[in-house]
């Protein structure tokens, strides 16, 4: 997938391979193809949140090749991916207010800013409680 | 801070080379045109705070702590109920 901008303090890196193996369903790692270290643990946005829902700006629309006229769909249009962050002591949270963004048909991707979106930066996934040990 | 009030059309000189203008002032946001060096770079604010958080993702994380959000995953990958 080609990231023309790359992301937010990652400006050069442009590529990244989606990763999903059977044994970390539904994780997806966005390995960077030109920096071995940096991979990032995402989530299909519609499994950190069912009924997801995207607010994508026009400018963001515009960069994938996709109409202004409608938000893309999830699954037909885009793979839509919220960034996972570890913080210790703190639950795991999901980046869902500014996701990975990847046109399905172009493999052309970017991480959509959502100024206008109910979900923030760090939205707390719903998790089981942990079982007892 | 400083507070100007202005209308559609008008400007606002930062120093020498900076110029932001007013272009279309709309129900609930305003479309502003900035003119500055290319040395200057011109984000908006929350450009900078999803870098934080790419930054801070970024971080090594332990296999552990994978294994145990998957283990606490809702089941199915389209779950998310209890």
């Amino acid at each position: 997938m080609v990231f023309p901008d790359g992301i937010p303090a990652f400006e050069q890196e442009t590529r990244f391979l989606a990763l999903r193996q059977p044994i970390n369903e539904p994780l997806v790692f966005l390995q960077s193809v030109a920096n071995p270290n940096l991979c990032f643990a995402t989530l299909p946005a519609l499994s950190a949140c069912p009924g997801y829902q995207l607010n994508m700006a026009p400018e963001d629309l515009d960069a994938l090749g996709l109409g202004t006229g409608r938000q893309p769909s999830i699954g037909r249009d885009v793979l839509c991916l919220a960034i996972l962050s570890f913080e210790e002591n703190a639950p795991p949270t999901a980046n869902l207010q500014a996701p990975i963004v990847v046109n399905v048909h172009t493999l052309r991707g970017r991480q959509a800013i959502q100024t206008d979106s109910p979900y923030s930066y760090r939205e707390v996934l719903p998790l089981r409680e942990a079982a007892c040990s | 801070m400083l507070v100007m009030r202005r209308r559609a059309g008008e400007s606002i000189l930062i120093g020498e080379d900076i110029e932001i203008q007013i272009i279309h002032i709309g129900e609930s946001r305003i479309k502003i045109g900035i003119t500055a060096p290319k040395s200057i770079p011109v984000t908006m604010k929350e450009v900078k705070l999803v870098a934080q958080e790419n930054l801070a993702a970024a971080q090594l994380r332990s296999v552990a702590a994978l294994r145990n959000l998957l283990d606490r995953l809702s089941e199915g990958p389209a779950g998310g109920e209890k």
